[in-house]
């Protein structure tokens, strides 16, 4: 297992990724949007022959009404590489960049609200708390946790 | 705005700035009052144009822009946007024609010359690129984005040093630098530092890195520069701390393990047996250090051998068997590249088997009680193990008792689901994953599992109910949108299904599709030619834009080109498809009742593919009411056989478009060449057929199937010259080159497969004995068909030669080969296949 910050060659392998474990789903663009804006913000991991296995994308909101914070928009660890604790690594290097390189307070995320193993990853061993519950977030018209985490010691 | 009086010079201000705000219903008004007063004015009349062009009335769009520039024939504006309306129609070609054109008139229009950039960059002409940008540097000096231009430009043509001069001069000219590290100017100097890392100078680019330090917000960056300018230069002991700080940050990322390990000069694939206890002595602190890192556990099995590598994988096997961690198998079997480490790895599972069936420990010792889900995966482990080897009762027989011990474990099933792919028999893999996606119907990976595995079992309607499942529920056509969020995966498997199924139009579309993805990730590029100087992302952006140079390189396209290079030329053999591979060896009273239920077939799903657009059309005005769209927007697939491409005049020439690409991007694969070859052979280009076993024979001389494609030129060439339609210019090329193809052997192409032969017949590989069976029936069909049964059926003798190449794969192909040959053996293979594979279906 290796994590290391995504490049440019991560984004179709990536998008494949997404493709296969989550239903919100993003054009190549989307992507390359994330990583030419915030390279530093997007993490990979890749098994023993090199392939992708798990991903967090992740970018700065400029909210200028807000002050700056991290958010994750897509995060996604293929089932079978499940209990190597990766998608906590992965976040952890998101979060320390988002802190390091861009000065974040925070970081926020949203959850599906019937999606009970990602809260329990991010209330319970990431620590976020649920801010708020957004009102027919999803495409579907599934409702989401807005959930965040602080980021200064 | 040339020759308008006040009043309307002033509209005609504001419609350009209409246009800006993308205002085109507006901006269009505005024209027509302008050309009421003065009808023939010509940059009116292009700006009517343009703003058709955004109201989707692309005729009327080229009618007005092209009116107004006969009117007008030296106004920049009137070919500026001539121009805008080519890029939007992605021609760029024609487009920096106009461009360059309008910069006639006026040589300093800074968004002509902007725009004539961009399109440069798009096509990849970077010495216009540069000149461009260096004429923007000279009108807008204070700019910084036309100093990192130029820079960019000078580094994509492989000049970095100049691009350091500009950067340089720049950072000269600034009074202030950012006092607080800011995030643009940051990135600025890192770039600036990867100049002076590309120029070669690592003296240079470490001593920047010192004055840019306290500049530089991405630190990490900083740090891992560092790390590797103090290795290149052979300051060890620096690249040692630096590596280690790195890791610190991070303990799996395996770069920093590979260069701690170089720093201290333990690096290689193959280390001695004295450096192997060290680096072994490394992992073993670091494993202390960092007791959660993965990658410090596992890197020690790749460098242990012997007594050693027994000790640490047992010892990390162990831990991953009781925690349960279900990518274990595929983790470990990188290791069986080594056959030595594949027997110890085997000796110890085994052992951990044996022993939780008796002391419920992975030892016999009963120090340590596991927990029962131990055995659980350790069975589930051992069933991975055979079937990599291709044991499939052992497999099976692993499987079966973990799913006994936990039938509700969804990876088992996937598991059982693979053994049974493997071993022949698809419709039952497919059962497998379904029960696997019934135990947790929220999951999409099972389900996308799933899916795959229906296609491989060819039942399309199932796989198409089960991938819509988990996309976007209110489109007309939910498979649309798998297509949309550019799935690849998707259309790659369901085009190979199609295949299969001799489906060729079907299986052409999906891979056509495919290349419309990447047309699009072409496209993607150009808004960050102006975005990323912009954000100042620029080792970024030059990543984006080598990465784009060698798109087609992606597995993805070279395994669509390949399938669609394959359907053109069966389009080319078999142009009405009269002769399907199924058909192949029947008699006339077979072919006639297959023929006649095809067409049966044909008719009803024609029938049901008539239905399905009408309801389709049906339902897709009823979204569309809903959603309040107009009806026209919703599309309805018109061509659902893909006619438009089995009807195509030339399929051959369909074929080299997929073909060439690759030519430019993969041509170190020998897959590229042999391609290459059947679409030239069979359009008589000799010389072009010539030129790619050369080249195949550059990259892999004893290549299987180059032997074959080498005596169906040679017969090629006699067949050319006894019909008297070789060309002596062309036979004195092929003379000239005929000793590097066929050795020796001059005209013998019997000595010439026999010399093959006789070169392989040790190696063991199918591959290479379907080669010579193939060319010798090929060199005379009718004298030379026992001999090659006899080749053919040299794989099945007795003993271990060929158990290695022996997959299910290539006795599949050779049951292909006899039925090409028309063979009265084929039963007697079959039955062949079925002794080594009693799963496959293929051979009940």
């Amino acid at each position: 297992m290796n994590i290391r910050e995504a490049t440019l060659d991560d984004m179709i392998p990536m998008q494949n990724c997404n493709l296969h474990n989550l239903p919100e789903n993003y054009q190549m663009k989307y992507y390359f949007y994330h990583s030419l804006t915030w390279p530093q913000l997007s993490y990979v991991a890749e098994d023993e022959k090199g392939r992708i296995i798990g991903y967090v994308l992740a970018k700065l909101e400029e909210d200028p009404a807000a002050e700056p914070h991290g958010h994750i928009t897509s995060l996604s660890v293929m089932r079978t590489y499940r209990r190597l604790g990766v998608a906590e690594k992965l976040m952890t290097q998101s979060q320390n960049a988002m802190r390091d390189v861009f000065n974040c307070k925070f970081v926020s995320l949203h959850v599906r609200k019937s999606n009970r193993a990602a809260l329990q990853l991010y209330r319970d061993t990431l620590k976020f708390t649920v801010q708020d519950i957004e009102k027919k977030y999803y495409a579907d018209g599934e409702d989401a946790y807005a959930c965040r985490k602080t980021l200064q010691e | 705005m040339r020759d308008l009086p006040s009043k309307e010079a002033n509209l005609f201000r504001e419609i350009l700035k209409c246009y800006e705000l993308k205002q085109y219903k507006r901006g269009f008004k505005g024209a027509d009052q302008i050309l009421k007063k003065f009808p023939e004015h010509g940059e009116t009349l292009a700006m009517k144009g343009l703003f058709y062009n955004h109201l989707d009335k692309k005729d009327l769009a080229y009618e007005f822009v092209k009116k107004g520039i006969r009117h007008d024939m030296k106004s920049h504006i009137c070919w500026h946007v001539f121009g805008l309306l080519y890029r939007s129609d992605k021609n760029y070609e024609e487009a920096a024609k106009c461009y360059a054109h309008a910069l006639k008139y006026d040589k300093e229009n800074i968004q002509i010359l902007r725009d004539l950039s961009l399109l440069q960059m798009q096509m990849r002409n970077l010495e216009g690129y540069v000149d461009t940008r260096h004429i923007l540097l000279e009108l807008r000096p204070q700019n910084r984005q036309y100093w990192v231009a130029v820079a960019i430009g000078y580094q994509l043509l492989g000049k970095p040093e100049l691009g350091v001069k500009v950067l340089t001069t720049y950072e000269e000219t600034l009074k202030e630098v950012p006092s607080t590290p800011d995030y643009e100017h940051s990135e600025m100097l890192l770039y600036h530092n990867t100049l002076l890392e590309e120029a070669g100078d690592l003296q240079a680019a470490l001593d920047h890195l010192d004055t840019i330090e306290k500049q530089v917000c991405d630190r990490k960056a900083l740090k891992e520069k560092r790390a590797k300018f103090f290795l290149g230069l052979g300051r060890l002991s620096e690249a040692e701390a630096a590596y280690r700080g790195l890791l610190a940050v991070n303990p799996d990322n395996m770069a920093y393990f590979e260069g701690l390990r170089n720093s201290l000069g333990l690096g290689g694939d193959r280390p001695t047996d004295e450096d192997e206890v060290k680096i072994l002595d490394m992992f073993k602190q670091l494993q202390k250090e960092y007791p959660r890192s993965n990658a410090a556990k596992r890197l020690p099995l790749r460098y242990a051998t012997g007594e050693a590598f027994v000790k640490v994988a047992d010892e990390y096997i162990r831990s991953m068997l009781r925690k349960g961690v279900p990518s274990l198998f595929v983790n470990i079997k990188t290791l069986y590249s080594d056959s030595a480490k594949e027997t110890a790895v085997e000796k110890l599972a085994l052992g951990y088997l044996a022993s939780l069936d008796k002391s419920k420990g992975f030892d016999h010792s009963g120090a340590v009680v596991e927990p029962p889900t131990a055995l659980l995966w350790t069975l589930y482990f051992l069933a991975q193990h055979y079937d990599f080897k291709r044991e499939t009762e052992q497999a099976l027989g692993y499987i079966n008792r973990a799913i006994e011990h936990t039938p509700t474990l969804v990876e088992l099933y996937m598991a059982k689901g693979r053994i049974l792919k493997h071993a022949g028999d698809h419709v039952a893999a497919m059962g497998a994953l379904n029960e696997a996606r019934e135990l947790d119907l929220q999951d999409r990976f099972i389900n996308t599992k799933c899916t795959k595995y229906m296609l491989r079992a060819d039942n399309m309607a199932e796989a198409e109910k089960t991938a819509v499942l988990f996309t976007r529920a209110d489109i007309p056509n939910p498979l649309n949108d798998l297509v949309d969020m550019q799935t690849q995966w998707f259309s790659l498997e369901a085009g190979e299904s199609n295949l299969r199924q001799n489906q060729v139009g079907r299986a052409l579309k999906r891979f056509h599709q495919v290349d419309k993805h990447f047309n699009d990730y072409t496209e993607d590029q150009f808004d960050f030619h102006t975005y990323c100087l912009r954000k100042m992302t620029l080792r970024a952006y030059v990543s984006m834009v080598r990465l784009e140079d060698q798109l087609r390189n992606h597995p993805y396209y070279v395994r669509a080109a390949q399938n669609a290079v394959q359907c053109y030329v069966r389009l080319f053999d078999k142009p009405d498809g009269s002769e399907s591979e199924e058909m192949e060896g029947m008699t006339e009273a077979e072919k006639k009742k297959f023929r006649s239920k095809q067409r049966k077939a044909e008719l009803k799903a024609q029938q049901e593919a008539e239905d399905k657009k009408k309801k389709a059309a049906v339902a897709a005005a009823e979204t569309a009411k809903k959603a309040g769209t107009p009806a026209a927007a919703v599309k309805v697939d018109e061509d659902p056989e893909g006619t438009k491409y089995t009807k195509c005049e030339d399929p051959l020439g369909e074929a080299l478009k997929f073909l060439q690409p690759l030519q430019q991007l993969a041509s170190d694969r020998v897959e590229t060449h042999l391609m290459a070859f059947e679409i030239y052979v069979r359009k008589n280009k000799l010389l072009l057929a010539l030129k790619a076993l050369l080249k195949s024979i550059k990259i892999d001389a004893n290549h299987a199937t180059l032997h074959e494609q080498l005596v169906r030129f040679a017969l090629a060439v006699q067949k050319a010259s006894s019909a008297k339609t070789l060309k002596p210019s062309v036979k004195a090329v092929i003379d000239q080159h005929w000793s590097e193809l066929y050795d020796a052997h001059g005209q013998d192409l019997s000595a010439f497969n026999v010399a093959f032969v006789n070169k392989n017949k040790d190696l063991g590989s199918v591959p290479h004995v379907i080669s010579a069976a193939m060319s010798t029936y090929l060199i005379n069909p009718s004298k030379n068909l026992g001999q090659a049964e006899l080749l053919l059926f040299s794989v099945a003798e007795k003993g271990d030669k060929y158990k290695r190449t022996r997959t299910l794969e290539n006795v599949l192909l050779v049951q292909k080969t006899l039925k090409g040959f028309k063979s009265s053996r084929q039963q007697e293979w079959k039955a062949k296949g079925n002794e080594w594979f009693p799963n496959a279906v293929a051979f009940q």
